[in-house]
């Protein structure tokens, strides 16, 4: 009989391997039993590949739990080779950019599931809220969101970024008085989400080091 | 057919009525047919401005709700030949008691008898605010040069930009006081238009003799030497298409001049 479940070391760590032609039953029970081989005696974190099954997510805290009825053993990442049509719809949504030409005004709320650009200000009790990245053509005032549906990457960047409050993913940031007296001149700048989990003003030059998968222009001339 | 212009605010006390008295007043004394509607009902005080409070006999609810007919209602500004009229407000009924589409018909009809229709709106972006901008075709948003009246009138002129059937709102600076402006203690007339962004319909002196006028029931736009009453001629001129000059409240401001020169087309 073929092996159902195939377990490989990597640079990465264990990495378990699951079938993904035979039916579900077969593959859990398999594993069921694999994990449960007394030889696996020393703690380790796995990941489990799905290669081309689609699993729902019960289907997945299943196979996690089966796993982890072996005590030693901790589930560190899922990795499939496929998506739903709604998960690949919601992405291509977050590539996309929309525009907005006008003042977003005090108690007004613009968003956009993608990238949002806005043409005109952002004034104070005004919001912007974008899945992705907001370039704000004018003088940020009021508030921005950024990354909203959890994309650390996204960007903020303004012609002129005094905002009240900057959030990136969940990260806030409200601008007090001694921030936007560091920042005197708050002329083209741009806001990004730094790995110690702090939001970070820089200059809007440097986004080009920061966040070159923004370009979506390759090399040029 | 005449035009209905609705004047607010957000902010309470910044002036709308105040504005209303006068630049109706003004209109009047151009010689044009002005019906002033007070909808700021439980808290009217357009009549007591215009010195008309003991001639009312029935109001704007009575009208509505079919108790008199719209000319009964009307009080007649005997200073002004046939030109004033006053519709004034309930003082007794809760808001509640008049919708925006009863707004809407009254404002069509009068429109049809008056050059211009003025409505007083309540402050704040409720109910009242939403009766009083119903019928109307042009906005006329009132602030001061402080920041949280200008923070309100964004967010009305943010909620009367989705009115369809407005024209784009226009601005009134009202109670500046030069010296502050200089000291930087107020914002200035070129930093809230600028922040504003919407053209500037002009701008009232801070005058003591605005309050002492209006508690004798004569708009001061009636006496022509108060600059602040030179102000509402200008913004009255400005409404009846001509292109008036900023008037300079001090050397400072001139910069504004050429602002307002270039706006005004209608
Ligand atoms: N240019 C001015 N100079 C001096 N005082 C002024 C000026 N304009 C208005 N006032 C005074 O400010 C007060 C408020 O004005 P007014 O009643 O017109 O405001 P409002 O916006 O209609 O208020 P509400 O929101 O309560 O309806 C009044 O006492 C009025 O006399
Ligand atoms: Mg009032």
């Amino acid at each position: 009989m073929k092996n159902l479940v195939y377990i490989k070391g990597t640079k990465q760590g264990l990495v378990l391997q699951l079938d993904d032609q035979c039916a579900y039953a077969d593959l859990l029970a398999e594993l069921a039993a694999k994990v449960s081989d007394p030889a696996l005696d020393g703690s380790a974190e796995v990941q489990v590949n799905l290669g081309f099954r689609f699993c729902t997510e019960a289907q997945q805290k299943e196979i996690v739990a089966t796993i982890q009825t072996n005590t030693h053993l901790r589930v560190s990442k899922m990795m499939s080779d496929v998506i739903t049509v709604e998960e690949s719809n919601r992405r291509i949504q977050e590539r996309q950019s929309e525009t907005y030409v006008g003042i977003v005004r005090s108690g007004q709320i613009v968003k956009a599931e993608g990238d949002l650009v806005v043409v005109g200000d952002v004034n104070p009790n005004g919001k912007v809220v974008a899945g992705g990245n907001i370039y704000v053509l004018g003088r940020l005032k009021g508030q921005a969101h950024a990354g909203a549906n959890g994309n650390r990457e996204a960007v903020i960047a303004a012609s002129w970024l005094e905002a009240t409050h900057l959030m990136i993913h969940d990260a806030l940031e409200i601008m007090t008085d001694e921030l936007t007296v560091l920042s005197e001149q708050p002329e083209m700048e741009c806001a990004y989400l730094h790995n110690n989990g702090h939001i970070i003003i820089d200059r809007l030059q440097e986004l080009r080091y920061i966040r070159p998968e923004i370009s979506t222009f390759k090399g040029g001339s | 057919m005449g035009e209905a212009i609705v004047v607010t605010s957000g902010k309470g006390g910044v002036g709308k009525t105040t504005t209303t008295a006068n630049l109706g007043t003004a209109l009047a004394l151009q010689g044009k047919k002005v019906c002033l509607i007070d909808t700021d009902i439980g808290l009217r005080n357009l009549d007591v401005i215009l010195g008309l409070e003991n001639r009312i006999i029935y109001d704007l609810v009575d009208v509505l709700e079919g108790r008199c007919k719209v000319h009964q209602a009307l009080v007649k500004d005997k200073r002004f030949e046939d030109m004033l009229y006053l519709l004034p407000a309930a003082q007794t009924t809760d808001k509640n008691a008049v919708n925006p589409d009863q707004m809407r018909e009254l404002v069509m009809g009068l429109k049809e008898q008056y050059d211009f229709v003025i409505i007083d709106c309540p402050a704040g972006i409720e109910q009242g605010y939403k009766n009083a901008v119903a019928g109307a075709d042009r906005a006329i948003v009132v602030t001061t040069p402080e920041i949280s009246a200008v923070r309100d009138a964004d967010r009305i002129i943010g909620l009367l930009e989705l009115e369809e059937n407005i024209d784009p709102p226009k601005l009134i600076i009202n109670r500046i006081r030069p010296h502050l402006m200089k000291a930087g203690e107020a914002l200035d007339v070129n930093e809230i238009t600028t922040h504003l962004s919407i053209d500037l319909l002009g701008i009232i002196a801070d005058d003591e003799s605005v309050i002492s006028s209006s508690n004798r029931g004569e708009p001061i736009v009636m006496d022509p030497t108060n600059r602040a009453a030179l102000g509402y001629r200008n913004i009255a001129r400005r409404l009846l298409g001509e292109s008036v000059p900023l008037m300079t409240m001090d050397k400072q401001n001139q910069g504004v001049f050429s602002k307002i020169k270039a706006i005004f087309s209608k």
